[in-house]
């Protein structure tokens, strides 16, 4: 089980790392095709909140797994 | 003789259990009524403090709604934790209560923008940054302070009366608001009438303030207050110790968060379904969630309770995965059965009514369609259309100024309104299972010198951003789908995708490094 939740972790580092490009590249994208008001607030929304939220927490909990600080937990 | 003081003590312990949970739950409960009056309010607000044409007060419009849900949440979390943390559970949770009910009434007493304009907006966005602070510092509050009077075992049961507090107070919210409206008359609500639940407010405050006021501080604080252990710097200690800020990290991204969607799914974007893509009318919109709120609700005690015997790991699980695997089914159903596509018109029975008025250089037509069903469902579809009479201004109108404006109703019959009634209570009910454990769950994961800041924050990133953005993303997500402006979208459902990727990432984290045998430790 310990195996496991190790090597996950490398997934969830990786997908923390991952979703930084792809959501910049899709507000990039969206915000050219239509410059609206309400484009620039969603993606800012995403860009400044729920983005660092989800890259911080995942790739920090990704190393901890990876490194066995979830092995046991009690 | 010895048996007789035995029933008195354990009478008494059961008298103080009761005054511990009536005492805490009833404050949260008006924080969640206050903070939802706001947003089921929104759309009245908006027209009174947040005037479509001026664009700094719609910006501000829509910051005040989501910014304290999601940014200003997780402030107060930590402000108040600290806080608690510092000086004890009981006197936070009472400065956060007044705070709370004094921005609310103070939004029921606000002068709208036509009275003393741009100074009105910036007063309630700065009232609704208040509410989403103290409501930060609250949760966490009576959830703490409810566990630490709580015995061994118990614990899922004792603090599963403050998981009802975010149902019921929205359900408070609701059938307010459509008690006085249905009172007073839609007119008269959208005039003056949506000031008196914000105004009731102080009344109720007043009352759980002096509740509260009697109450004594958690036992476990106490004791650690006296032998002079708590904490120094509960922030640093909770985030910066590798220890806590990995139980911080698996409360979040394990728990909280999957709870968050699962939570805005099952109530505000049911309701917020049923009257955008099924047009289905408000007062039976409402009625189709208060109602299954209701019947839901007791199931949080029973999952709460439950969570004491198999543990709390389990039932959140179970409960996320069953969401992810029936949200798509559930809302199918819903669709299909209030799709007017899938029903025969009674062609008889429709009636067209058209109305002109003329109001100063407009006038205005009002053509009114109502259709028959042979189910027994209704529609009523009202089209407003201006045209400026004399010819100059018409010229100059801009495209989008002369569209009409278009309302749909759907008036369900009593069977599929009913059957509606089942499919959201199958939804409060996954609710129940991944929020009734949880308040357990966060207080036995942090120690108690720590424990306020420590669980505050994870639970508000995960129910105030992660599911606080549901409406937002998932609108985005329909929306996305719509080939043209005109046109409706091609995957009413596509906005469930949201809650089902969070959900099903937080279901294996959970699964995977959430251990189930916190269910009759002790928290010291």
């Amino acid at each position: 089980m310990s195996a496991i939740k190790r090597i996950f972790g490398i997934l969830w580092a990786l997908m923390g790392v991952g979703i930084i490009p792809l959501v910049i590249k899709q507000a990039m994208k969206e915000i050219a095709a239509k410059p609206s008001e309400e484009n620039w607030i969603f993606w800012s929304i995403v860009i400044v909140v729920l983005m660092p939220i989800i890259a911080f927490s995942l790739i920090t909990f990704g190393i901890f797994a990876l490194k066995g600080e979830y092995d046991v937990i009690e | 003789m010895a048996q007789n003081v035995t029933n008195v003590s354990q009478t008494e312990e059961v008298s103080s259990t009761r005054r511990v949970i009536a005492a805490s739950s009833v404050g949260t409960l008006i924080e969640w009524y206050d903070f939802y009056i706001f947003g089921t309010l929104a759309k009245i607000i908006s027209e009174q403090f947040f005037p479509k044409d001026n664009p700094t007060a719609a910006l501000l419009a829509t910051l005040a709604t989501f910014a304290a849900g999601f940014v200003v949440r997780p402030f107060g979390a930590l402000f108040f934790g600290r806080l608690g943390d510092l000086i004890g559970r009981k006197y936070t949770f009472l400065v956060t209560l007044v705070i709370m009910g004094g921005s609310t009434f103070a939004i029921g007493l606000v002068p709208g923008y036509k009275t003393i304009g741009f100074v009105a907006p910036a007063i309630v966005f700065l009232l609704r940054l208040l509410q989403g602070l103290a409501l930060g510092g609250e949760y966490g509050g009576a959830a703490t302070y409810v566990a630490e009077h709580s015995p061994v075992g118990k614990r899922g049961f004792w603090t599963s009366w403050i998981q009802t507090t975010a149902t019921v107070g929205l359900f408070l919210a609701l059938g307010i608001i459509l008690i006085i409206r249905q009172t007073i008359g839609v007119e008269a609500f959208t005039d003056w009438g949506w000031r008196i639940p914000f105004i009731l407010s102080a009344f109720l405050v007043g009352i759980s303030i002096y509740i509260r006021m009697k109450m004594s501080e958690s036992p476990l604080f106490a004791k650690m207050k006296k032998e002079g252990k708590t904490s120094a710097n509960p922030l640093a200690e909770s985030f910066k110790q590798k220890g806590n800020l990995k139980m911080v990290l698996i409360a979040l991204l394990g728990a909280t968060a999957g709870q968050g969607v699962v939570w805005y799914t099952g109530q505000f974007y049911a309701l917020s379904f049923l009257q955008n893509a099924c047009n289905v009318e408000f007062v039976q919109s409402n009625l189709i969630i208060s109602v299954a709120l209701v019947i839901g609700t007791p199931f949080f005690i029973l999952f709460g309770s439950l969570s004491d015997k198999i543990g709390r790991k389990y039932i959140m699980m179970a409960g996320m995965l069953i969401a992810v695997l029936a949200y798509r089914p559930i809302y199918t159903i819903m669709y299909s059965d209030a799709n007017l596509k899938n029903k025969v018109e009674v062609v008889e029975k429709k009636e067209v009514k058209v109305k002109a008025d003329v109001k100063g250089a407009d006038s205005l037509i009002t053509t009114v369609t109502i259709k028959s069903f042979t189910d027994g469902t209704t529609f009523k579809e009202t089209v407003k259309k201006k045209f400026p009479i004399d010819p100059v201004a018409k010229a100059a109108l801009a495209k989008d100024k002369m569209k009409p404006e278009t309302k749909k109703e759907v008036t369900l019959p009593q069977d599929i309104f009913y059957k509606m009634i089942g499919l959201v209570l199958i939804q409060v009910i996954f609710v129940t299972m991944v929020y009734g454990p949880i308040a357990a769950f966060l207080v036995e994961l942090f120690p108690t010198r720590i424990r306020y800041t420590s669980m505050s924050l994870p639970y508000h990133i995960g129910n105030g951003v992660f599911g606080g953005l549901v409406p937002l993303i998932s609108t985005r997500l329909v929306e996305a789908t719509r080939p043209a402006a005109d046109l409706p979208p091609a995957d009413p459902l596509a906005g469930l995708w949201y809650p089902i990727l969070i959900a099903s990432v937080s279901f294996v984290i959970g699964s995977l490094y959430i251990s189930n045998k916190t269910n009759n430790m002790d928290v010291e």
